[in-house]
């Protein structure tokens, strides 16, 4: 028996099952109460009033670019050639309802301590979704470890978000941690951008950057909620034990003391600093949500912190 | 330092072999705990840091080791039981004689002071040396060793705590002659002697070169005794009972008493009387009536207060239970035998004529008049009265004319109450007994009344006709024929003086039992051989006492046993004896705690280090 085996074996119960209780009726009332606070918050918006940066037919000037044959001759700022002899083209933003996508990260880590990480990434995926949909955007849940493991496809309207509970109660963890393969994935099958909103304790034995580079590359705009659960900083153990990585089944023979526990401590949160420097050096809005908060206080923290909705 | 256990070549081979099987035990890699983590990478990163302490947790490693078979040098040490100090051939050897005669019942120190005794004989045994060695002796009216020759503290006050008192008396030239055997040949050996002094002091001089010593207890000596006590059935009137006691005081200073008889539980007499000075007071209780079973003395001081030794003011006696007798006359007719026989109520007699001899029920006793048919199983013992000679048991010998008892067993149950002297008999026979009859009564021309057993019946030959003499007209005549009876049926109209403690008891039983069960008062049972109808006990405790020998009719025999020693009454404590006109020092307690045994210390301290490093290891302050 395997050492991946035996943590499914050790689970509690089925993670579908779990799903299914976190979206009962006291989480929908909490989702309707935030949908209201989103309101109040961006009063005065329009329905699918989100900028796109694609250049398009829009009326709010964007930028110019040299006239290439084939462009429209209304667009061509003639002033410009008067004073300049250029022949350029006024570019203007187009305005439509671009796509939400959630990226819920559902490997073996998000399952580990008793599944309170995919618990949260869950929750925290259903309230955002829910505020999305309420906006008459268009909503894309995607389940991704090394590859993407389902995909829920894009709907909008508030009424659809039973779809989604749905989808994410049939999350289960699975796999291990591979962001950057299955974000590559992701992209090339979503040729429309939009916002992707990646939700996941980032423990990629790769390295969480290459995932977040993917969609910045390909002109997504990432939006990463960084799901902590603080236990995974203060583990149990004492003694001689052999620790096993959930995902990989990686060996280390460790005497664990209290000084050790003190630098893993230590090193943990290293790590998630360098994630949030990441982040904010390359303007990638980031948010920590531990399990142990509330999720609708961390909803409604990420709105007050913004970039989620604009 | 000496080894008093295991030899040195032994421990080091034992140390080689449990240190290998722990160094083995600590190069093997214990199979670790499996614990999964969400993400090992980080532990990557502390991981390298901790690699460069790993030589310190090497040396800590090995240090581990090395204190692990220090604790268990420490235990194959202790294994050799080592001794600091002199040799063990240089210690004493003593004989402690621990007094467990009634005298150490007696309640002036608290509890009593056999268990103040029992205190001082710890405190003795504690202080011994290294090499010393001591014995404990069990001192009543038997030395009883209650443990070997031993140095081991624990041994000893296991003995100590098994002395039990007796009521008995205290033979101290006894358990000298048991220490002197005991210690003989041995280096430096010593009697000391734990008790109240309340003893008879032997003068043997062989005893006086013993090195004696006393370790005294008692502090006072108040104390009133019944010292004698006894009852009996009367003769011709069994229902009623005649009671002898003896009281006395072993005190220097006049005292007043309470006495008080008990027949079945129920006052019969109560008397307040005065003793003097170590004055002995007789008192005796006739004609009493009303009491079947259980007589009872108490006595108490009229002050209320108890004396010292409540052992002795109490005495018992069970009469033994009245019982119907069968008894068969055969005869042509006999008007005294009828007269002296209708003086028992307790006896069922019936008369047949020769001519319906033998008879179909059973009888205990048969009485031959003038015959002397063949007998029969069911007939039980038999009298002959002036048998013929065909059918005698005892042969007959030539006719005598006018003559008398001249001899008679006085002692004997039936002729015990009688006085033959004058008796006038005209004519009879002489008797010829065989050797193994007994002769009880005799003139000076031979036996005329001869008792013995044929064919395992017992039998009674008179060798004269009574009618022909003037024994019919005396006391004596109801007197023979119904004491040959109760000799018979083995009913005794003696003094039933209760069975003395500390004597070997012969207490009565069915001829035909070999053993028999004996059960004691704490109700404990003990098997006692049978010879000859007497059960054979050594009785060392006071109390009711029953012989059981088979389901059969009178198979069980109930009777008490008392103090009744004046010399255990007299309690007073002395300090100072003397042996063989020798005087006896007083012992010293000793100091607890000299001896110094280092294999406790070697335990301890291997107890100690492992908690401290269970306790350091589990706070992960040693990993």
């Amino acid at each position: 028996m395997g050492i991946l085996d035996r943590l499914r074996k050790s689970a509690p119960r089925p993670a579908a099952a779990r799903g299914r209780s976190l979206f009962d009726d006291e989480f929908q009332r909490k989702l309707e109460m935030l949908a209201l606070v989103s309101r109040r918050v961006f009063a005065g918006r329009l329905r699918a009033e989100r900028r796109s940066k694609k250049r398009g037919s829009g009326v709010e000037f964007a930028d110019y670019r040299d006239y290439a044959p084939g462009d429209d001759f209304r667009s061509i700022d003639w002033n410009i050639y008067q004073r300049f002899s250029r022949l350029l083209v006024r570019l203007y933003e187009e305005e439509e309802d671009l796509g939400i996508y959630f990226l819920v990260d559902s490997s073996m880590s998000m399952g580990f301590g008793n599944g309170k990480k995919l618990d949260q990434a869950r929750k925290l995926c259903a309230a955002l979704a829910y505020v999305g949909l309420a906006n008459l955007d268009r909503v894309t849940v995607v389940g991704l470890s090394d590859h993407l493991v389902s995909r829920m496809p894009t709907t909008r309207g508030k009424a659809r978000i039973f779809k989604v509970f749905e989808f994410l109660s049939s999350m289960e963890p699975q796999g291990r941690t591979d962001l950057t393969e299955a974000l590559r994935k992701f992209v090339a099958q979503h040729k429309r951008r939009g916002l992707a909103v990646l939700i996941s304790d980032l423990y990629d034995p790769a390295g969480f950057e290459g995932g977040i580079n993917v969609l910045r590359y390909n002109k997504f705009e990432p939006y990463v909620v960084h799901v902590v659960d603080p236990a995974d900083g203060r583990p149990d153990l004492k003694g001689d034990v052999r620790l096993y990585d959930c995902e990989t089944g990686e060996e280390r023979e460790v005497t664990v003391t209290e000084a050790l526990l003190k630098r893993m401590a230590e090193a943990l949160a290293n790590y998630r600093a360098g994630i949030e420097q990441f982040c904010t050096s390359r303007q990638v809005p980031y948010f920590p949500a531990s399990v142990d908060a509330p999720f609708e206080e961390l909803v409604l923290e990420l709105f007050r912190k913004g970039g989620f909705l604009r | 330092m000496t080894l008093l256990g295991l030899p040195f070549g032994t421990l080091a081979a034992i140390f080689g072999g449990v240190a290998a099987l722990t160094t083995v035990l600590y190069i093997l890699k214990l199979r670790r705990r499996a614990v999964a983590v969400p993400f090992a990478r980080i532990w990557d990163t502390v991981l390298r840091d901790k690699e460069s302490s790993e030589l310190f947790s090497q040396l800590r490693r090995w240090l581990s080791l090395l204190l692990q078979l220090a604790l268990v040098a420490a235990l194959v040490l202790a294994l050799g039981d080592p001794r600091l100090g002199v040799m063990a051939t240089d210690g004493r050897n003593i004989v402690v004689l621990m007094d467990a005669s009634a005298s150490m019942k007696a309640t002036d120190e608290t509890p009593s002071r056999l268990e103040r005794a029992k205190a001082e004989a710890r405190r003795l045994v504690k202080g011994l040396g290294v090499s010393d060695r001591a014995v404990i002796v069990q001192m009543d009216v038997l030395p009883t060793p209650l443990c070997t020759l031993t140095g081991e503290v624990t041994e000893l006050e296991g003995a100590i705590d098994r002395v039990r008192a007796t009521d008995t008396r205290a033979d101290l030239a006894r358990a000298l002659s048991f220490a002197a055997d005991s210690l003989r040949g041995l280096a430096r050996p010593e009697v000391v002697l734990v008790s109240d002094g309340a003893l008879a002091v032997p003068d043997t001089p062989a005893l006086s070169t013993l090195p004696v010593s006393l370790l005294p207890v008692g502090k006072t000596d108040t104390n009133v005794a019944i010292s004698e006590f006894s009852a009996r059935r009367y003769p011709l009137d069994k229902s009623r009972v005649e009671v002898m006691l003896e009281i006395a005081n072993t005190n220097d200073r006049p005292v007043d008493v309470q006495l008080t008889l008990l027949g079945d539980g129920v006052v019969i007499d109560v008397s307040r009387l005065r003793l003097g000075p170590n004055e002995r007071l007789p008192r005796f209780y006739s004609d009493i009536a009303g009491a079947s079973r259980k007589l009872e003395a108490q006595l108490a001081l009229a002050s209320g207060r108890g004396d010292d030794l409540p052992a002795d003011d109490r005495a018992h006696a069970l009469m033994p239970e009245r019982k119907r007798s069968r008894v068969l006359v055969v005869t042509r007719g006999n008007t005294y035998l009828e007269a002296a026989l209708l003086l028992d109520e307790y006896l069922d007699v019936s008369y047949v004529a020769p001519a319906d001899y033998p008879p179909r029920e059973s009888f205990d006793v048969t009485i031959f008049d003038a015959v002397a048919p063949p007998r029969v199983q069911n007939t039980g013992s038999a009298l002959y009265v002036n048998p013929p000679a065909e059918g005698s048991p005892v042969p007959l010998g030539k006719p005598i004319r006018d003559f008398g008892f001249d001899t008679w067993d006085r002692r004997h149950p039936i002729l015990r109450f009688t006085a033959l002297g004058d008796v006038q008999v005209a004519n009879g026979f002489r008797l010829l007994p065989e050797k193994a009859d007994k002769v009880l009564g005799a003139s000076e021309l031979g036996p005329i009344l001869v008792s013995g057993v044929r064919s395992g019946q017992r039998f009674v030959v008179l060798g004269f006709d009574p009618r022909s003499s003037d024994f019919v007209l005396r006391p004596a005549w109801p007197l023979f024929v119904l004491g040959t009876i109760d000799h018979f049926v083995e009913e005794d109209t003696g003094y039933l003086s209760s069975y003395r403690t500390g004597e070997s008891w012969r207490i009565p039983a069915p001829s035909s039992a070999e053993s028999a069960e004996l059960e004691l008062p704490g109700g404990s049972k003990v098997t006692v051989p049978v010879k000859e109808g007497r059960a054979a006990y050594f009785g060392d405790r006071a109390g009711f006492y029953t012989l059981r020998s088979g389901s059969a009719e009178g198979a069980e025999y109930a009777f008490a046993a008392n103090l009744s020693d004046l010399e255990e009454s007299r309690i007073t404590p002395r300090r100072e004896l003397e042996v063989g006109k020798k005087r006896v020092a007083l012992a010293s307690a000793g100091t607890p705690g000299v001896r110094r045994r280092l294999w406790t210390m070697l335990l301890l301290g291997v107890v100690v280090v492992s908690a401290i490093e269970w306790v350091t290891y589990h706070r992960r302050l040693t990993v």
